[in-house]
């Protein structure tokens, strides 16, 4: 069975002077590629096979060499997202019991401090040279990365994810949204999140051309390299798909020759989707629902009008279920997935192993499912609200007052009350210049809301805290 | 014998008061209205209408109601006292 770096391998053959990789100034073909990264398994020849080395670097082609050289020599890549605090960069070390951090000159200083001891080296120190690429090595079992997910109590859990979950999901990607080796994929998304290595990977799996930027948030040079390297794809996250059309007049002058953007979000917002469709001439905008454990378990396409808030349809050997009282999956329940993406296990973490039973992953995200089997997320289990014995999932009071003209963007919580459990907060921000006030708030609420689910407090804010990719987190507003 | 009050004698708080009652209790009709009517005499005053009546009560007139307080509001004129009392 092959593994990505099998595939990376037969491109180094079949395409060795193709652009591989792009960043910045420096590109480097196949051939090229290849002979660094082997150079790179062998600067690693001390360690023995199955250790663990954790990569701390931001994207670059340096991320590349060292991913794919790690996996190469038959290691675990433990990625560490380069905007963690000490502490949390300290802890998933321990954790994952690393045996070498290989880093950059520049983030070299951020962690100095660091107690956790095993060696650390900057990139540029290990001996890198330009070679042919001839190892071959047969991990297809094995545990080829490890990711860690903070989850909603911010406690980190190691997520191992072998060879096999990853051309299994490297396929179910290229078979759905139809890339081929003659794309050119922008990414401006972080290699070290599951979004952007699932990226990498189909670049490297089909031998196409890979440009990495080092950020989401400066779409003037998203813009720019899509136009610069006749782009055919674009990743990005749905934050950055709005900042381009907040900040871009002429956006669609852009996206005439892109045939794919690709987002992920637990929704995109009906308003991006419909403009996005508009823009996209000769493409659609798809998206796709997974977890670093499960990864892409669905996609959607968004071709045609009606399904905008659907997340889509299970890929092809993925089974997912709605699990609830009722047994009736049009009605919200957690989500359950099975397939050869979902991981065998945690990392050392027999108790976060218990989500997994029987290959079933319990997701702990709710969902429900329509009459044509497309898939909708309606929240998070953690996230449900108990006031006085009745259930409230927050996006349902969110998508009602989310309407409102005044209203940017609302998220509700649950806080805690010695009278009813738990009462409802809701946290609003404000479209600029908006003018409502809390008492509208409510009285709209009252009107629109069963009575349980109108909020005990309203507050305003500027914004919401968001991780590295956006996502607000909830468990920073209770 | 009870003097009722016309809409025009009502006070500023009273007329706040009787529309946060209109909003929390919408199927309220204008006749079935009155400031010492009960809680159990009314359909759906349960624990939550009088969470939402303190809420919109306390951001109407900018005041805190305390727990302690909050179970003792059985007709709407309790809140109307209340008000009065706190504003």
């Amino acid at each position: 069975m092959k593994t990505i770096i099998d595939f990376f391998r037969q491109n180094v053959e079949n395409f060795p002077d193709k652009i591989a990789l792009i960043f910045e100034d420096r590109k480097l073909s196949y051939k090229e590629l290849g002979g660094l990264v082997d150079s790179f398994s062998d600067s690693l020849t001390e360690l023995e096979k199955k250790s663990v080395v954790s990569l701390f670097l931001d994207n670059s082609i340096d991320f590349v060499i060292s991913y794919l050289g790690i996996l190469n020599a038959g290691m675990i890549v433990h990625l560490i997202p380069t905007n963690l605090t000490i502490q949390k960069i300290q802890q998933q070390l321990e954790i994952s019991n690393s045996n070498l951090l290989i880093t950059s000159n520049h983030l070299m200083n951020k962690i100095k401090d660091i107690k956790y001891e095993c060696r650390k080296k900057s990139f540029s120190e290990l001996n890198i040279k330009k070679n042919d690429f001839l190892k071959s090595n047969n991990f297809y079992n094995e545990i080829a990365y490890l990711i860690f997910t903070s989850g909603t109590t911010g406690i980190p859990k190691g997520v191992s994810i072998t060879q096999c979950n990853t051309i299994f999901t490297t396929k179910n990607i290229i078979n759905v949204l139809k890339y081929d080796e003659s794309d050119v994929n922008i990414l401006p998304l972080p290699l070290t999140h599951s979004f952007g290595l699932g990226c990498l990977h189909t670049s490297l799996f089909l031998g196409s051309t890979l440009i990495i930027l080092k950020n989401a948030t400066n779409t003037c040079n998203i813009l720019e390299q899509v136009i610069k390297h006749n782009a055919t794809t674009l990743a990005a996250v749905p934050l950055t798909l709005n900042k381009i059309l907040n900040e871009h007049k002429n956006y669609s002058d852009y996206f005439h020759k892109l045939r794919l953007i690709i987002t992920n979000s637990t929704s995109v917002p009906v308003k991006t989707v419909k403009e996005y469709r508009k823009i996209l001439k000769n493409g659609n905008l798809a998206t796709y629902y997974g977890l670093t454990e499960a990864s892409r378990s669905t996609f959607m396409i968004f071709d045609k009008s009606g399904k905008e808030t659907s997340v889509g349809k299970p890929s092809n050997g993925i089974q997912i279920k709605i699990k609830n009282e009722s047994s009736n999956e049009s009605e919200t329940g957690e989500i359950l997935i099975k397939g050869e993406n979902v991981v065998k296990n945690y990392w050392k973490n027999p108790d976060a192993d218990k989500k997994i039973l029987d290959n079933w992953l319990q997701t702990g995200d709710l969902g429900h499912k329509d009459s044509e089997g497309y898939l909708y997320l309606d929240g998070r289990i953690d996230d449900i609200i108990n006031i006085a014995g009745e259930k409230v999932v927050p996006e349902d009071i969110e998508t009602i007052v989310r309407v409102l003209i005044d209203v940017d963007d609302v998220v509700v919580v649950g806080m805690k009350n010695d009278m009813y459990g738990e009462i409802i907060k809701m946290f609003v921000k404000k479209s600029t210049d908006g003018k409502i006030t809390k008492s509208e708030i409510l009285a709209y609420c009252l009107k629109h809301l069963e009575s349980h689910k109108v909020p005990r407090e309203i507050e305003f804010l500027d914004d919401f805290p968001r991780n590295e990719f956006g996502k607000i987190e909830r468990f920073k507003l209770k | 014998m009870y003097y009722q009050k016309t809409e025009k004698s009502l006070n500023t708080i009273e007329i706040e008061i009787k529309k946060i009652f209109f909003q929390v209790f919408p199927d309220l009709e204008e006749s079935e209205f009155d400031w010492k009517k009960k809680q159990n005499d009314y359909e759906n005053w349960d624990s939550f209408s009088q969470l939402n009546l303190i809420t919109m009560i306390e951001e109407k007139f900018n005041i805190l109601i305390s727990d302690n307080d909050a179970v003792g509001f059985q007709s709407a004129e309790n809140f109307r006292n209340f008000v009065e009392r706190n504003r």
